[in-house]
């Protein structure tokens, strides 16, 4: 049990650290809010105080050092200078690494702590070097046996109010009946008539002769609560005794003298704890590998039941169905983290390279309390702090450039994520110099990325900073430019079968904008049939369905447009898109999408209905097809392909654009073959 | 008959602390030795949880949004808490805090670090 304290110990102390740090962060902002000096404080006592309860003594003797100089900051004794800050940091790192060294990971450098509690004096002006002290774990109040039993006459006499702090005086009175031999004698004399008689007040007094081995001390020590509310009496006792008993009431409180007692009317059941629980990631991994099974033979079961005609068979594949939709929904959810934490670390990470780097920024969040799917979460680290990296080394210029071009000294790089259907956009934004096209030309030319003359659109040249080995950078600075560049954002970004935008304008500032999929594992999708292939469209982007006849394809004039309620919607043909040569169907379907390019419809020839759709990779081959997001297994056995509305939308619209001629040949390289497009390996990169 | 019915139900406890660790502890012990426990993050938690038969409360002095002192304050202040045991957690360096608490109308108290001998020697000289 005590390990599991201390476990749990652990991870609240590295939550704390984080609070810690955000606290630390904004304060150098903020300066001097009482209410951010509080979080911190906060952090480091509860560091302190807990971690001495879990023989973390070290650390909380750190801690405490730390918790008197954020007192002193609470009281306005202190200010929050830079330093100080910087120093809280550190001592926020030194204690990280003294959690990992009790974790059994590396070696905390005692000399570092002592070297951060030297400075702390330092800045606090605490002269003397006083000795880290922990509050050590007071030996617990034990039953010592001191010597032969003795005999102890107490007189007890509580005031009236005893009763109103919630103490129960006979509770006490009994506490001392478990220590030894005890006589009891009530005093009942103060008790007025029953009309001048106030329940709530108490009157009894107690005689008391003790027989115990006990010390005066663990005697004493049973009244320490009503020490101010009682007169109290102990002396070594006579034999012979209670003297003068006042009355001769055998049981202590027989008067009434209850205190009032809640337990009367209690309901069984009350409010349940909304307590949390850990549980290991890969447990969780477990549960959605197994519902994702579950929700593959759940199709199977419906396939068959639907054959079978059977109606129990029927009723209870539906009900199968509801519940493993259930399943997978709560599972999924369990997964969902907000992307604070992620988020909140970068503060330190912005912090950290604006010193070094001389650049003064200030980083702006938005949208923290998104949630998405931990393993993507924890596969979205990286990329962050690449494209963070690259913001403050290339985007963003030194105080001074900004002067000169009429900015504000203090650049900003902001982060937001927002919701869209089955994606969260992740933005990347800075206000810093943008892309330099000419230079992204020139760099692109010399690494043979693209041919001398090759004519690009200012998207297509911005879109080669992702391509691999690709630095503007002339030098090779710490910060970034190692010649890991955006390629690696890239590649990372699509392993979690999202994709990447860059919009840049020169002077202004760089937006890179990251489309993640909210899950890895399981989706609800629309299930269609083009030319007896299915495939699926995921539902959270899908609007409605509407039918295509003969007439309407007449009325449009042979142009690819589709009247929703009143409104003209473009649509694609899976069919025509995927090279399907089938003959036209008298109706066809069409699935009205909502897409950032605005509205777009997709014909099918049937829509077959709901599914739930595990998705499962591609593999290694057609990792480089843009359009297809992942496939899934029907019940049959059967393989459909899993559309990503979004980017089909935008390859037809960049197909379109460059009306069908194959125009910047050099680039082709990242164009999507109409022709062909499953077997393409273009990587398509699509540019905002 | 009844009375005793209810004597055996299991007492109710609420640990309100902002240290999930210093909860967990308390929960454990105090469970163990077969009491119910609640938890409460923080003061202003622990007041939505004394809609059902609270019997005592545990509570840190220095928590957010609504502190130990605070918490004590307000439910002396409520008639139907009159009664009700309530243990602060302090820590050393707190003696004024503890005479604070005391004021506003706490029944013990217990001084961090502590151990879960500690924890049920208080709880058991407060509720029984």
């Amino acid at each position: 049990m005590m390990d599991l304290n201390k476990q749990a110990f652990q991870d609240e102390a590295r939550e704390l650290l984080v609070e810690l740090e955000a606290a630390l962060l904004e304060l150098d902002h903020e300066g001097n809010d009482p209410e951010i000096v509080g979080r911190a404080f906060r952090a480091l006592h509860t560091i302190k105080g807990s971690g001495a309860m879990f023989g973390f003594g070290d650390i909380s003797g750190f801690a405490h050092h730390l918790e008197s100089a954020f007192d002193q900051l609470r009281k306005g004794q202190l200010a929050a200078t830079a330093d100080l800050i910087n120093l809280s940091l550190a001592a926020g790192d030194q204690i990280k690494k003294m959690l990992d060294e009790a974790a059994g990971a590396g070696r905390a450098d005692r000399g570092r702590s002592d070297d951060i509690l030297a400075q702390l004096r330092r800045l606090t002006h605490t002269p003397d070097a006083e000795p880290v002290r922990a509050p050590a774990l007071a030996p617990a109040p034990q039953m010592v046996e001191s010597g032969p039993a003795r005999e102890w006459r107490i007189r007890f006499r509580p005031t009236p109010e005893i009763l109103l702090n919630g103490t129960n005086p006979l509770l006490l009175v009994r506490e001392l009946g478990q220590m030894g031999e005890l006589r009891v004698q009530a005093d009942s004399s103060a008790i007025p008539a029953l009309i001048e008689m106030d329940p709530e007040r108490c009157y009894l007094a107690w005689d008391m002769l003790l027989t115990t081995t006990a010390s005066e001390e663990a005697i004493r020590d049973v009244f320490i609560f009503v020490e101010a509310e009682c007169e109290l009496t102990i002396q070594p006792g006579v034999a012979g005794g209670p003297s003068e008993p006042a009355s001769d009431v055998s049981r202590p409180g027989a008067k009434g003298q209850r205190p009032p007692d809640t337990d009367a009317g209690g309901k069984a059941g009350g409010p349940a704890a909304t307590a949390s629980i850990r549980v290991s990631a890969d447990k969780l991994d477990q549960l959605v590998n197994l519902v994702g099974e579950l929700v593959t033979v759940r199709a199977r079961l419906g396939e068959v039941a639907a054959r079978s005609q059977d109606p129990d068979v029927v009723a209870v594949s539906e009900d199968i169905e509801r519940l493993t939709a259930a399943l997978r929904e709560n599972s999924m959810s369990i997964r969902m983290l907000p992307l604070r934490a992620t988020f909140e670390r970068f503060r330190r990470l912005v912090h950290d390279l604006g010193a070094d780097l001389h650049k003064q920024v200030e980083l702006t969040v938005e949208g923290a309390e998104t949630e998405l799917d931990k393993t993507v979460i924890d596969q979205l680290n990286d990329p962050l702090v690449h494209l963070i990296r690259n913001s403050m080394d290339h985007g963003i210029e030194t105080p001074e450039a900004r002067r000169a071009a009429g900015k504000a000294p203090t650049a900003r790089i902001h982060l937001s994520a927002q919701h869209a259907g089955a994606y969260v956009l992740i933005r990347v934004s800075d206000d810093g110099r943008g892309l330099n096209a000419a230079a992204v030309r020139a760099r692109a030319i010399e690494q043979g990325l693209i041919a001398e003359h090759a004519q690009l659109s200012e998207a297509e040249l911005v879109a080669l900073i992702l391509e691999p080995g690709f630095s503007t950078a002339r030098e090779v600075t710490d910060v970034s430019g190692r010649g890991v560049g955006m390629d690696v954002v890239r590649r990372n970004v699509e392993a979690l079968r999202g994709s990447i935008e860059i919009a840049s304008t020169p002077g202004a500032g760089m937006t890179v904008t990251l489309r993640l999929p909210l899950t890895l594992a399981i989706i609800d999708g629309l299930l269609v049939r083009v030319a007896g292939a299915y495939f699926v469209l995921p539902l959270a982007s899908s609007l409605e369905c509407v039918e295509l006849t003969r007439e309407d394809i007449a009325e449009a004039h042979g142009h690819h447009l589709a009247k929703v309620r009143g409104e003209m919607v473009p649509y694609i043909r899976l069919s025509e898109y995927f090279q399907m040569r089938t003959p036209r169907p008298e109706r066809e379907q069409v699935m009205v999408v909502e897409t950032e390019q605005g509205r777009c419809g997709f014909a099918v020839d049937q829509v077959v209905g709901d599914h739930q759709t595990v998705i499962k990779n591609l593999g290694r081959f057609y990792r480089n097809v843009p359009v297809v997001s992942g496939a899934t297994i029907l019940g049959d056995g059967t393989v459909a392909l899993i559309v990503d509305p979004h980017r089909l939308v935008q390859n037809a619209i960049g197909t379109l654009a460059r009306g069908g001629a194959r125009s910047g040949t050099a680039a082709s390289k990242s164009q999507l073959s109409p022709d062909n497009p499953i077997h393409s390996k273009g990587n398509t990169i699509n540019v905002a | 008959m009844r009375a005793q019915v209810v004597a055996r139900m299991a007492k109710v406890i609420l640990t309100v602390d902002d240290s999930a660790s210093v909860r967990q502890m308390v929960k454990f012990t105090l469970s163990d030795a077969g009491y119910t426990v609640l938890e409460a993050v923080d003061g202003a938690d622990a007041l939505t949880k004394l809609s059902g038969p609270v019997h005592l409360v545990i509570t840190d002095l220095n928590m957010p949004n609504l502190d130990g002192i605070g918490l004590i304050q307000r439910l002396r202040a409520n008639p139907s808490c009159k009664g009700l045991p309530i243990v602060m957690l302090t820590t050393e360096s707190q003696e004024s805090r503890k005479q604070e608490g005391k004021t506003a109308g706490a029944t013990g108290w217990i001084v961090k670090p502590f151990t879960q001998q500690q924890l049920l020697a208080v709880v058991k000289r407060l509720l029984g």
